[in-house]
């Protein structure tokens, strides 16, 4: 069991190692390892306007993701968990995961056609971008959402309060929205890092100057190869960056309404 | 006779589609009284709880609580205190947080609400754990800051939807006496729904079986045990021996095990009936005047601590006894007094 374990860890790992060995790497030709450190692939991913347009767009478009899904997420995961009819709940649960049965790819022909016509002519915008987001994280949060639903029993909850005098304005408040706090932000977590790696939809979808950062890192790999490891090196630390901080922001508001209340 | 706490009047409820649920329940809590409401799983015990605490609306029939007519009154206007069988305690609330809950709502000011939150965590013995959330309490601490928080608003009646089936064996035999201590300190009538009969015997006032969605019988422990309407009640409420038989005289039966002299029983002769005798009624060895003795052969023994109960085999059928000798049983007898003779036949 050992050696399979450390034979997979180093199969996931290797890759990653391997980048940030080239990222430091001066040269690296035909050689199994790079020679020479330095940092200047670094420097000189900073300085290119194209990159630094992109890691904007991409920390817009991953903000913006969240904030939607999280206020649409929310509502539509309550409604299904509270659905009476056993049909209905498995109906809306095919619904909502066929997006992640769908190829994205299908998906951005979609968009293309309707956002390409005459009459939304948005292609290109930043909010097709967002919306097409939105779509594919969507799913993953529900998920999320309506399990821990179930397994904390919150209709359970909501009668407690409910004998105990709330109506349910108050106990949607007091009592839905903070007992799953943990739920949206783990949620929110996996929303963040997908949107951040998403290449498929973006690549389709994205305008000239509204490209997120791994859509313009495929520009990188015909360049050198330590620009490249250095770009992707990046990319890994931004959705890892997005993940803790979107989990971050939502504990650190659960906790000040608590200390609020 | 002072106006029942809590009353149902032929409430019919049945669930769409499945066609369960409770049918013409009719039914009165006294104040202060605890009644125990048993019944194996599915016999409509928590739709019944459901309906009284409005989580549910009856098809038919009325619900009044001390007198008012409430059965189109929302959950949160009838002001009863439920304890449900998970506890439901809200996890992100420390314990006297989520006793505090039903003041805040009431609009109970700040510095009020922490203090009679703490009384009340106090009187369940709990006053060292206030700060503490759900996650790091034990299930009986749990079920005590459950049990808080529904007393704390003052209900007008106390609903525990099996409040112990969670707990360990030890912990449940305490909570028994403890919420049978508050629920008289407080007088406060109770519905206690339980499947475990035997909580239900030793806490209740009176007890109401269900059966099917319907109420079999209501009456004092002593009632449903020494006395049950059915067989069906005889066969839930302990340990019996049933025999279905046939009145052959006055004071004579027949059943699978031989022929019974009885108390005049009134049956009419021919009758099919079913014969009930309770376990710890079978006598071991044959009694002074030799009536009612059986021969056999014993089956299992089983040594429960205080007495043991056994199956002894006469003549292809079985009696059931207890006893807290110890020594082989090869011979047993059952005195006429403790015959029952029930009426309906299976």
């Amino acid at each position: 069991m050992a050696w399979v374990t450390g034979l997979y860890l180093a199969y996931l790992f290797l890759p990653m190692g391997l980048l940030l060995v080239g990222s430091f790497g001066d040269a690296w030709f035909n050689t199994l390892l790079p020679t020479g450190l330095t940092g200047k692939w670094y420097t000189a991913v900073w300085d290119d306007r194209t990159f630094q347009r992109a890691f904007r767009v991409s920390l817009q478009v991953a903000v913006a993701t969240c904030a939607i899904t999280a206020a649409v997420g929310l509502p539509l995961a309550y409604a299904i968990y509270r659905t009476a009819s056993r049909g209905v709940r498995a109906m809306a649960r095919v619904v909502y995961l066929l997006p992640i049965a769908v190829p994205p790819l299908v998906l951005a022909f979609g968009f293309v056609l309707v956002f390409s016509s005459d009459e939304l002519p948005y292609l290109g915008s930043i909010w097709v971008l967002i919306g097409g987001h939105v779509v594919l994280t969507l799913p993953y949060l529900l998920q999320t959402l309506v399990g821990d639903m179930r397994h904390l029993n919150l209709a359970e909850l909501e009668s407690a309060a409910e004998s105990l005098g709330a109506g349910f304005a108050r106990s949607f408040i007091d009592i839905v929205v903070p007992a799953l706090r943990h739920s949206l932000a783990s949620g929110l977590i996996m929303v963040a890092a997908l949107s951040i790696g998403e290449f498929q939809l973006s690549n389709l979808v994205a305008g000239f100057l509204t490209r997120p950062y791994p859509v313009v890192l495929l520009q990188a790999f015909y360049g050198a190869t330590g620009f490249a490891c250095a770009a992707t090196v990046i990319l890994l630390v931004l959705a890892l960056a997005a993940a803790v901080g979107g989990a971050l922001t939502v504990r650190g508001a659960a906790a000040a309404r608590s200390v609020a209340a | 006779m002072s106006t029942p706490a809590i009353e149902l009047l032929g409430v019919d409820f049945s669930y769409p589609g499945s066609g369960a649920g409770v049918k013409g329940v009719d039914l009165a809590i006294a104040p202060g009284e605890l009644l125990a409401v048993i019944g194996a799983s599915g016999c409509g015990k928590t739709t019944l709880l459901k309906l009284i605490a409005g989580f549910l609306a009856a098809d038919r029939g009325t619900i009044r609580i001390d007198g008012a007519d409430m059965t189109a009154v929302p959950p949160r206007l009838r002001n009863l205190g439920v304890v449900f069988q998970s506890y439901a305690l809200f996890p992100h609330m420390t314990a006297w947080e989520n006793v505090a809950y039903g003041l805040k709502v009431r609009g109970v000011d700040g510095s009020v609400r922490r203090s009679r939150a703490l009384a009340t965590l106090d009187l369940v013995g709990l006053a060292d754990f206030a700060g503490r959330r759900p996650g790091d309490l034990s299930g009986g601490q749990q079920q005590r800051v459950a049990l808080a928080r529904a007393l704390v608003i003052e209900p007008r009646a106390l609903l525990l939807d099996e409040p112990l089936s969670a707990l360990d064996a030890a912990r449940r035999l305490t909570m028994r006496d403890e919420i049978r201590r508050i629920q008289r300190e407080h007088a406060i009538a109770t519905v206690h729904i339980t499947h475990d009969q035997e909580e239900a015997l030793s806490m209740a006032d009176r007890i109401a079986l269900m059966i099917g969605g319907r109420i079999e019988q209501v009456g004092t422990p002593r009632e449903l045990y020494d006395h049950p309407a059915s067989r069906a009640v005889a066969a839930f409420v302990g340990h019996a021996n049933l025999w279905d038989s046939r009145i052959l005289a006055p004071d004579t039966v027949e059943t699978p095990v031989g022929i019974l002299r009885t108390l005049p029983h009134g049956c009419a002769t021919g009758a099919r009936v079913t014969v009930l005798v309770r376990p710890e009624r079978v006598v071991p060895g044959p009694a002074r005047d030799g009536v009612n003795g059986f021969a056999g052969r014993l089956l299992r023994d089983r040594f429960l601590g205080a007495m043991r109960r056994y199956d002894l085999a006469v003549a292809g059928a079985m009696i059931t006894g207890e006893t807290a000798t110890s020594g082989p049983i090869e011979f047993v007898h059952i005195p006429p007094a403790d015959i029952r003779i029930l009426q309906d036949r299976p």
